[in-house]
């Protein structure tokens, strides 16, 4: 079927609050659209892959220069908008005088298979003229998502729960099955879309792929009345979570993405594969110190995220470990379904031996994750204060009767934070916002005192209301000093409270100090810019920490 | 080059003023004498001692502000005379009884457009074009990106969001006047057959437009103890105020809609807490305003209401106009 379908979809998807509405739009056009259609579908939405083909910037450059448009002009439109792809199809309405619209009946796979892919590899002038002639004969109900596939930014409010949601109740099949499925990479094609509504559940098709992640709920208060013999208590470790899985010899490292991370960290794939048993594991990748026996922190463990097929000695300057906190699978029998503290037996069962035994030896890569034994809630706050000095970011506590079931489920699991660092601050500037908040400035900066100056020291986005959003944009606006582009420099007045997990020193910045998760905690409306913190505060906050 | 003081209509204290004349135009505190555009609450404002408007306008503001308040009426295209200087009332399109205000003095003419938009409406007298020297123009929709689709596309939009949902109540909100008169007209040229429903503030204004002779169909005044099932299927056309709080507690099982020419943009659209938004205005898209712009062959334009920073950057550079800056 056609793009049109899709750019319906689309368009429905997107203004509907509706769960149940949703779900109901997305089984029909399942069943009325080609198993290949569908499949992109579901690759699309799903933003399994956002793929750029070409860069925002080119497609308003190129605009601008076949309709004769001031570069200015398009950049004070994006300002509004805050999507290039948006901007651009709004700014060829009406301009596309063709009436042959030969495209009107293109498939979703021809554009993706096809036409895209072969658009990209074309030179320049090449793709400027093919870019021209595609907006000329597609309808223009599918410009949007032409443009938006093109800049891959392409983004709507359906999640993997969605359209796990949606496919269970077309073919009447449990969501876990179907949220199996759907972990890992997901190539359109005919088959895969047969696979994923396959009424016939076959274990064995789901070898490669991990089980969906049981995640951890905030804690809440309720918990604290229950006897703190219920649960298992674990240090929260600020690395990559990952299931770690040994299949028929094969080992895959899946992240809680759902990405196949295997050519990033060659060294634990190997030495997993000498292993004899069959398992999946959940558990943390953390670059190690270990000489202390602690872990390192996140910034190194960043060296290696990314860089693949890793040198020796990037190995041997940043070393990694995985911690297991769980088993969900062993020699091929599936343990989720038992409780928590009979897994962490067999969990140990299995895997103590290759922590110590020499002809196996892997515990200069693998350890198995240490619990935390509180007498009482009381010590447990006691412990979770500590978490900093081993550098780890809390508690985790889990019930020990759980079941490894999928997503955020509650009640079962939770995470215990430590306290947030905080300094107040003074807004210095202020940026326009993008996507759902462009046309307001919701990009802050803020300062903190250096003798008589304010020097910047980290920029914020999240933690006020929409309403506090609204109302500071107002003051934003009538309180400007100057404008450079998109960004303003503000008369220093207003003091915000900011919270941040980590501070450190940072040559990179004028401060001195960097802080990792900067976010906005509290307006202090009560408090004037010569009460706001001063870098000497920031640095002694450093030393009280380290 | 003239000081601001010298031209004949100017800001003072933020509103336009003519001091030969001394009216105000649209004040928003209480003068002497003010004329009127048209009878939206931003444009009129109580407590003038004299006001000077269209019929319509006049007839519209009485019956929301209340009966004692003195206005003078003009035909459209009547010339008047104040002070020498020969003022009238032109069509501007925007809702019904809404004017321009053209001044001509010592062979100068100057044009205030008003609240303006080019797109057929047949609740209202289309647009004039007016010759001017001077524009004073509205610029609320000033970039590119708004460009507006037929008026018969926007209804069928409606009649099918609608229809999709027979289980459900659509509620359409939108402002009380003109908008709302509007879009009773257009919608019921479509294929939707239900049942309408208007919020008394929309209700009332209906029924002026009605004796007034706009030909627009009838409605179902809406009573907060009305049974759920009567209103499933139907549409309810609701003032944009009562979307927040607790007045949709009176409805269940709804659906909600913004028509105006804002929901054109997503994230303005996503933001809005409406379930969709139709971009319908009653105000000049870009290539409206450049179009009137163009064809009053004014060669000096000031820009009133809205953000007029680019569309005054791209006058000067592409068409070579010059753009008064008055200050508030």
């Amino acid at each position: 079927m056609s793009l049109n379908k899709f750019s319906e979809l689309f368009c429905d998807l997107d203004s509907m609050n509706s769960t149940n509405n949703k779900i109901e739009v997305l089984k029909s056009y399942f069943l009325s659209n080609e198993p290949i259609d569908n499949s992109w579908a579901i690759y699309l939405l799903t933003g399994k892959s956002n793929k750029r083909f070409i860069s925002g910037r080119y497609l308003k450059n190129l605009f601008a220069q076949i309709y004769k448009y001031p570069q200015w002009l398009i950049d004070t439109c994006y300002l509004k908008v805050g999507d290039s792809a948006e901007v651009i199809t709004l700014l060829l309405k009406n301009k596309t005088t063709s009436r042959h619209k030969e495209l009107s009946n293109i498939s979703l796979n021809e554009l993706l298979s096809k036409t895209i892919p072969e658009l990209s590899k074309l030179n320049e002038k090449e793709k400027n003229f093919k870019i021209k002639n595609m907006w000329e004969t597609l309808p223009e109900d599918n410009h949007l998502i032409f443009n938006k596939i093109l800049t891959g930014t392409f983004r709507v409010g359906v999640s993997i729960g969605l359209i796990t949601k949606s496919i269970s109740k077309l073919i009447n099949i449990d969501e876990e099955i179907i949220s199996h499925r759907l972990m890992g990479n997901f190539e359109p094609s005919i088959d895969s879309y047969k696979f994923l509504v396959n009424k016939n559940i076959n274990l064995q098709e789901l070898n490669s792929k991990p089980f969906p992640f049981l995640l951890a709920n905030t804690i809440e208060d309720k918990i604290f009345k229950h006897s703190i013999n219920d649960f298992q208590f674990e240090w929260k470790y600020d690395g990559i979570r990952m299931q770690l899985i040994k299949r028929s010899g094969n080992v895959s490292l899946w992240t809680r993405g759902q990405e196949l991370v295997n050519e990033s960290f060659p060294e634990l794939v190997e030495k997993m594969s000498h292993i004899k048993d069959d398992f999946v594991l959940d558990g943390e990748l953390l670059v190690w110190n270990f000489k202390e026996q602690i872990a390192c922190d996140f910034s190194l463990l960043q060296k290696r995220i990314n860089r693949k097929s890793p040198t020796r000695s990037i190995q041997i300057k940043y070393p990694i470990i995985f911690i297991a906190y769980d088993l969900l699978e062993i020699n091929g029998r599936d343990i989720r379904e038992i409780k928590l503290e009979n897994r962490r037996i067999e969990l140990e069962k299995y895997f103590s031996k290759c922590q110590n035994k020499t002809e196996n030896n892997i515990s200069d890569i693998f350890k198995i994750c240490d619990l935390i034994f509180p007498k009482d809630w009381p010590d447990a706050l006691t412990y979770k204060e500590k978490s900093r000095e081993n550098n780890t970011e809390g508690l985790i506590i889990k019930k020990k009767t759980s079941i490894y079931s999928s997503g955020r489920k509650k009640g079962i699991w939770w995470k215990y934070k430590v306290d947030p660092m905080q300094l107040d601050a003074v807004l210095i500037y202020a940026k326009g916002g993008s996507g759902r908040r462009a046309g307001l400035y919701t990009d802050y900066s803020f300062a903190l005192w250096k003798d008589q100056e304010l020097i910047k020291f980290a920029s914020a986005y999240s933690g006020l209301t929409n309403i506090e959003i609204k109302e500071l944009d107002k003051w934003i606006r009538k309180n400007t000093i100057e404008k450079f582009g998109p960004v303003r420099s503000l008369k220093p007045e207003m003091v915000f409270e900011i919270s941040f997990e980590k501070i450190q020193i940072s040559k990179r910045h004028k401060s001195g100090i960097a802080v990792r998760f900067p976010r906005i905690t509290k307006w202090r409306k009560d408090k004037k810019i010569n009460d706001a913190d001063s870098l000497d505060n920031a640095y002694e906050l450093m030393k009280k920490i380290s | 080059m003239r000081t601001k003081e010298e031209y004949l209509i100017r800001y003072k204290d933020g509103n336009l003023y003519c001091e030969l004349a001394d009216i105000w135009i649209d004040p928003s505190k209480p003068v002497k004498k003010a004329l009127i555009t048209h009878a939206h609450f931003d444009h009129f404002t109580f407590g003038c001692e004299e006001y000077i408007s269209t019929k319509e306008t006049a007839i519209l503001i009485k019956e929301r502000a209340g009966d004692n308040i003195k206005i003078k009426t003009f035909e459209y295209g009547e010339e008047f005379k104040i002070n020498g200087i020969k003022i009238s009332f032109h069509p501007s399109g925007h809702i019904l009884g809404s004017s321009q205000i053209r001044f001509i003095f010592a062979e100068e003419k100057w044009l205030i457009s008003g609240d303006f938009k080019l797109q057929k409406d047949e609740t209202c007298k289309q647009y004039e074009i007016v010759k001017t020297d001077y524009l004073i123009s509205e610029c609320t929709f000033g970039l590119p990106i708004f460009k507006w689709d037929e008026t018969n596309k926007i209804a069928n939009d409606i009649s099918k969001w609608i229809t999709n949902s027979p289980e459900k109540t659509s509620l359409l909100f939108c402002y009380s006047l003109g908008k709302a008169q509007r879009l009773l007209y257009e919608i019921s040229k479509t294929n939707f057959k239900g049942n309408i429903y208007s919020h008394g503030s929309i209700y009332k204004m209906n029924n002026c437009y009605k004796e007034l002779g706009i030909d627009i169909k009838d409605t179902i005044k809406i009573e907060s103890k009305k049974k759920i099932d009567e209103l499933k299927g139907s549409l309810v056309l609701l003032p944009p105020s009562l979307s927040k709080g607790s007045y949709l507690k009176n409805f269940k099982n709804i659906q909600t809609a913004f028509a105006s020419g804002w929901m054109s943009i997503r994230a303005l659209r996503k933001r809005s807490g409406y379930d969709k938004g139709f971009a319908i205005s009653d105000h000049a898209d870009w290539d409206g305003i450049l179009e009137v712009i163009k064809k009053s062959e004014a060669k000096n334009v000031f820009f009133h209401h809205g953000d007029s920073e680019a569309l005054s950057k791209y006058l000067v550079e592409k068409e070579s106009i010059n753009i008064l800056f008055f200050g508030k």
